[in-house]
């Protein structure tokens, strides 16, 4: 084989190499969602009942849609007020925007449990009862440096004379804002949505130390589970996940593609 | 300008009520102490930062830190070569895209599924004694290793995004160029492109090696008795031992040490941390 | 803008708490099987939160957390209610309300940790011994002191909690497990030392899948766990050592100021019928204190010694009991260290 070909198939396998490592571990998932053990990890034989029994477990659904509750608020919440203050600090260059990144640089850098526990210690103090609430609290708070910067990187592409001079031509600052500037940030604010909602869901560190036992969500019932002996079922619960955001994000990169 | 700064307040002030306060308290609570009924209490003390500088804790937290470090440098040396052919394919979009999916399952499950797979009768025993390159099964789970293997796959797309991202700005003309002046290949990498792609690499790094210290799921789950990581002390010190006092110490200090390094690297590294 | 203050609030409206009846249950992982609860959330309409956890520290530290308490019904071990109740965290029962309480065999309702059971109900027990692979390991260890033995390097699976790994160590000094003189335990740390190059991992909840699977070939289990471990490795055995071995029984109890009161005593009730023992027997394995539950059990658990010690190896057991503040801080103590010290 040419050099050149030899040159080009490495690279081709060196990506493929890794594509495969990560997703040996979810293949392996999938694989055991339909293995008939209940608490063994070797391989016995296929078997769907998993799937059937996930389907009357409650608890199980009930954690899954908190969770997706959860995430949606907290990324409402994050990304809309990171997009406005974003938009705002970019039009109006007077602001001290040094002190505002400076603070949200540091939640960023300061470790997931340290926050955790910091919150934990919060709510104690302040007697806010744990729930849904302080979760909220505390996936919002993660989320709004994440929006903050995302959106912040995209809109420095922007020129603000677009803004003005749709202003100028007599365009409400409403309309100016909505039709000019909204769309051109669109592939931003989604990308900092998503963010958002995969990071409230996912999150195992902040949310183990404020959650309360009204409203479980799924990170925390999974963690449970682990200790405890996952049973396929749960294998199942995150095959299914694993389709439906594969298909989320498909749409999104989609629909990001065609906006920009 | 009308656009009221509503938001920026809004920020301002859930950020200092959140995010500034809280950690206050942690401060506040490392130098209070344990109480029976009510958690904390006076009178206050230094006891808690006395304990820490034990050599029980110094071999925690160098444990921690070494296991960091080798997950930094696996994730390093795996992205780097990952990211470039991803810079340069006609597919990025696609090929990114299918990074962020797996992460997109709970962490918690895939690295459940390590287990399957590291097992003592697990896939990648079966696999190995089925090609006759090893004898008995490898006892690779409840180890470091494991728990490095843990960590890296985890941290993986941490460490590809901001390399990435640096090397998409990467202007390719300049290698074109110093070929065009008769460098010869290593000369251009460790001269033109490496220099350029230091930020990716330093934000890369920062962003593994600090939750690769704290993430303690994955030495709870992956790890064996050898695998306790400062994450796990201070989980422990919380809601096993309600020591309070003493875990908001001890994380005083890991955040304390953290900035440390991180600001040994913006003082010493050209790298900007955004 | 409008969508997304729209989305916003249909958000926060289709929120949580359109709750019915509810019960908030906090328990040990993998003692009441989740069938049970289906069911009583069937015959009830009521509710069932349920989250668990790996050990009596974790629970305690969790209810002393939250300034209000949340959780409606707990189970902690006998040792703990003795604690808890005279720390006050629990509620004193009516038991006109708990009809099914003469269910009980009389042998647990007679106790000295909670005379009269007053604030707790006892529905599962179990002893901690020695298990084994017989796949792998040729000469079955029967005593505590078997487990220092070198060829052990590096193998053993130990229960994650201070005072039954502290218990081992007793033991095999020959004191008691429920011993405070601070040299006996001081005795018991040093010896725990010794014992760190056979340790592999702790685990108290996730062993099925570690002793099935044979990632540990032996350590300290209970005897319900390995009873449920047999049905899958027929090579599991089980071992009640020569010098002793603890006795533990979980109870069902409610913290003070449950938010549900009414509830809780509707799942207590329902947790002492004999149908419902005998499933938290049948799927999770553990011993059951209802006779009328017992006696449903098919023979082979019924008369199984694993699962039920016979008379003269139950002379050997020690019973949990608490113990003062002042040991569990030097407990803790050793603990952490001897945590730290692999």
């Amino acid at each position: 084989m040419k050099p050149l070909a030899l040159k080009s198939l490495a690279k081709k396998s060196y990506l493929g190499l890794i594509y495969c490592l990560l997703y040996f571990p979810i293949l392996v998932l999938i694989l055991y969602s339909v293995n008939n053990a209940r608490f063994s990890l070797q391989w016995h034989g296929f078997s769907p009942r998993w799937y059937g029994e996930l389907f009357h477990d409650r608890a199980l659904w009930s954690a899954f849609f908190h969770s997706v509750m959860l995430g949606l608020n907290a990324s409402i919440i994050s990304t809309a007020v990171g997009l406005l203050a974003c938009v705002h600090l970019f039009l109006n260059r007077s602001y001290k925007r040094r002190s505002l990144f400076a603070m949200l640089l540091l939640l960023i850098i300061i470790p997931d449990l340290v926050l955790g526990v910091a919150l934990l210690i919060f709510f104690n103090v302040f007697l806010i009862p744990l729930g849904f609430f302080s979760l909220l609290i505390a996936h919002v708070t993660f989320s709004i440096p994440f929006v903050v910067l995302t959106i912040n990187s995209q809109i420095h592409t922007l020129d603000p004379n677009i803004y003005f001079s749709a202003l100028d031509l007599g365009a409400s600052r409403h309309k100016a804002l909505s039709k000019i500037l909204l769309p051109m940030l669109w592939p931003a604010v989604l990308s900092a949505f998503l963010l958002c909602f995969t990071l409230s869901f996912d999150d195992v560190i902040i949310s183990y130390f404020v959650a309360g036992p009204d409203f479980s969500i799924l990170p925390l019932t999974i963690y449970s589970l682990v200790k405890a002996g996952v049973t396929p079922e749960l294998n199942a619960l995150c095959s299914i996940t694993f389709l439906i955001s594969m298909i989320l994000v498909i749409i999104a990169h989609r629909l990001t593609r065609k906006s920009s | 300008m009308k656009i009221k700064p509503f938001s920026i307040h809004f920020i301002f002030a859930w950020v200092f009520l959140f995010g500034f306060i809280p950690l206050c308290l942690v401060v506040i609570a490392s130098f209070l102490t344990k109480d029976h009924v009510n958690l904390v209490s006076l009178p206050l003390t230094f006891s808690n930062y006395k304990e820490l500088f034990s050599p029980l804790f110094a071999k925690v937290f160098f444990r921690s830190l070494i296991i960091a470090l080798m997950t930094t440098v696996c994730c390093l040396l795996l992205a780097y070569p990952f990211s470039y052919l991803l810079a340069k394919s006609k597919h990025k979009s696609v090929l990114l895209v299918l990074i962020i999916i797996p992460f997109w399952t709970s962490s918690l499950i895939r690295t459940y599924s390590l287990i399957a797979i590291l097992k003592f009768n697990g896939i990648l025993n079966v696999i190995l004694l089925k090609a006759h390159l090893i004898n008995q099964p490898l006892s690779l789970l409840y180890t470091n290793f494991a728990v490095i293997t843990g960590l890296v796959y985890n941290l993986f797309p941490f460490m590809v995004l901001p390399i990435f991202t640096n090397m998409e700005r990467f202007d390719f003309r300049l290698i074109e160029a110093a070929k065009d002046l008769g460098a010869n290949k290593w000369a251009i990498f460790f001269r033109v492109f490496l220099p350029n792609t230091s930020g990716g690499i330093i934000s890369g790094c920062l962003l593994v090696l600090l939750p690769a210290m704290t993430l303690f799921y994955i030495p709870n789950v992956l790890g064996g008795a050898r695998s306790v990581l400062l994450g796990n002390m201070i989980q422990n010190q919380f809601l096993v031992l309600e020591n309070w006092p003493q875990g908001a110490a001890t994380s005083v200090i890991l955040t304390v040490l953290l900035l440390l390094l991180l600001f040994l690297y913006r003082h010493h590294g050209k790298g900007v941390i955004h | 803008m409008k969508l997304m203050s729209g989305l916003l609030i249909s958000c926060l409206l289709i929120n949580p708490v359109l709750a019915s009846k509810i019960v908030n249950i906090y328990a040990w992982g993998g003692e009441i099987p989740k069938k049970v609860l289906q069911q009583f959330e069937h015959e009830t309409g009521i509710r069932v939160n349920f989250s668990t956890y790996d050990s009596n520290e974790t629970m305690y530290a969790k209810l002393k957390a939250s300034r209000h308490n949340v959780y409606d019904v707990i189970l902690p071990s006998a040792y703990y209610v003795e604690r808890m109740k005279k720390q006050g965290m629990l509620s004193k029962l009516k038991q006109s309300k708990l009809s099914n309480l003469s269910n009980l065999d009389p042998l647990f309702t007679q106790n000295e940790y909670d005379k009269g059971n007053h604030y707790s109900i006892p529905i599962i027990w179990g002893a901690t011994g020695i298990f084994y692979n017989a796949n792998w390991v040729k000469n079955p260890p029967d005593s505590w002191q078997a487990l220092w033995q070198n060829h052990w390097r590096s193998q053993l699976l130990l229960l994650d909690d201070a005072r039954e790994v502290f218990s081992i160590a007793l033991m095999s000094l020959g004191y008691q497990p429920n011993d405070n003189n601070p040299n006996h335990i001081q005795a018991a740390y040093q010896k725990l030392l010794k014992l760190i190059p056979n340790i592999k991992l702790f685990s108290s909840d996730s062993i099925q899948a570690v002793i099935i699977d044979e990632d540990a070939i032996a350590g300290s289990a209970w005897n319900g766990d390995i009873y449920k471990a047999q049905l899958e490795n027929k090579q599991i055995n089980f071992v009640y050592p020569q010098e002793g071995y603890v006795i533990w029984i979980d109870c069902l109890a409610i913290p003070a100021h449950p938010p549900h009161p009414e509830e809780a005593y509707q799942f207590i009730n329902f947790m002492l019928k004999p149908s419902t023992a005998a499933q938290i027997a049948l799927q999770e394995g553990h011993a059951i204190t209802n006779k009328k539950g017992k006696a449903l059990l098919p023979r082979s658990i019924r008369n199984n010694p694993l699962v039920y010690p016979t008379p003269e190896v139950l002379k050997r057991g020690y019973f949990q009991r608490d113990i003062d503040d002042e040991t569990i801080a030097l407990y803790n103590r050793y603990w952490e260290q001897f945590k730290l010290a692999f």
